[in-house]
């Protein structure tokens, strides 16, 4: 049944997006892109793009790719599958987080784990750098993006809504 | 007397449609996620409302960084649960998501219809142009939060190449890292 099929994909990702909403983009693409896929390529990157336009957080790209999938109830389930790990992970930590902090096997393993995500986000950024920024115009948006979200410390909302609106006058 | 501030501030149950309604703005104005919006949480739950104190958002943010997920959804599900336990902390979350859910089923609705249209395709190109950006600089964040040994950078380059040349699925590299990472932990004193 699709339903499930998206409720555990994406339970999936949720319980193994450490580092944030970015780092679950190289396992959303892994998921949803393929020939068993819901999405083509283009199709995953207009998803991780639209993530970006709406406030709140990143991760409910999940969103797009239930309703791609199977309509309103297929966003629904998709978004229930991406956010539960979230909380229930953070239930356990309030609970028994203090009596295993400085076990040093959990430790270990956060210090594996977080090089590992930032190579996944760099490779995915690379990946999809590789497809879109094909000409002048989108590798100038790119640097200026690039330059202005390491300045400006807080709100990409103004770099996101702007890329868009010189897109749609100078890419289409 | 100061106190009373205080007094708020140290884990008393709070109203549950005021928190409701405070995430409902936090996820309608919390635009980029992550880092960006942590300021507005503070502003909203410490400063503002006075819900929990400096050391107890602290405190919350440093469970939330280790938990899987958006960071604004740990955060504030975090904060949830010490106002006002599990209920708090499912309405709360809820309530969070539904603005950017509301939006991106419209954005997907039209995405739909209108896909084919140059200006969408041209406004998706720039979009694009600009999360390639933004991950990069993400990537760049959280580096700076990593010791620069051998082992950091050797799971970082065989991890980078792995997924971009080989395609090995992202969960199994997690899985890997998290490992060895524990495995060198044991090894260690």
């Amino acid at each position: 049944m699709i339903y499930l099929r998206i409720f555990f994909t994406f339970l999936r990702i949720g319980f193994f997006g450490f580092g944030g909403g970015y780092a679950m983009v190289p396992l959303l693409r892994t998921a949803t892109v393929g020939p068993h896929g819901w999405l083509t390529p283009p199709q995953f990157l207009a998803s991780v793009a639209l993530g970006q336009i709406t406030p709140g957080p990143v991760a409910i790209t999940a969103t797009f790719v239930g309703f791609k999938a199977a309509g309103l109830a297929g966003a629904v389930v998709a978004t229930l599958g991406m956010f539960l790990p979230s909380v229930l992970v953070i239930y356990l930590l309030s609970e028994f987080y203090h009596r295993h902090r400085h076990n040093r096997y959990l430790r270990g393993a956060l210090e594996g784990v977080l090089p590992a995500v930032v190579g996944l986000i760099a490779a995915v950024a690379v990946g999809m750098g590789d497809v879109s920024i094909n000409g002048v115009v989108p590798a100038l948006l790119a640097a200026v993006v690039l330059l202005g979200a390491l300045r400006l410390r807080s709100g990409y909302a103004l770099l996101i809504l702007g890329s868009a609106a010189a897109g749609a006058l100078l890419l289409r | 007397m100061g106190s009373r501030e205080e007094h708020r501030a140290v884990g008393h149950p709070v109203p549950l449609g005021e928190l409701v309604r405070t995430f409902l703005w936090i996820g309608t104005v919390g635009f980029g996620g992550g880092y960006a919006v942590l300021d507005l949480i503070r502003t909203q739950l410490v400063e503002r409302r006075r819900w929990l104190t400096s050391q107890q958002y602290d405190h919350v943010v440093s469970l939330a960084e280790m938990a899987p997920g958006a960071l604004t959804v740990n955060v504030l599900a975090g904060a949830a649960y010490r106002l006002g336990g599990i209920g708090a902390m499912l309405a709360g979350t809820g309530a969070l998501i539904l603005p950017s859910f509301l939006i991106i089923v419209l954005c997907a609705g039209l995405y739909t219809a209108y896909a084919g249209a140059p200006v969408v395709q041209g406004a998706l190109h720039g979009l694009e142009a600009a999360v390639v950006a933004l991950m990069l600089v993400v990537a760049w964040e959280l580096s700076r939060g990593i010791r620069p040994q051998a082992f950091q950078l050797g799971v970082g380059a065989v991890t980078f190449g792995a997924y971009l040349f080989l395609n090995v699925n992202p969960i199994f590299l997690l899985l890997a890292a998290g490992v060895a990472g524990a495995w060198r932990g044991g090894a260690r004193r």
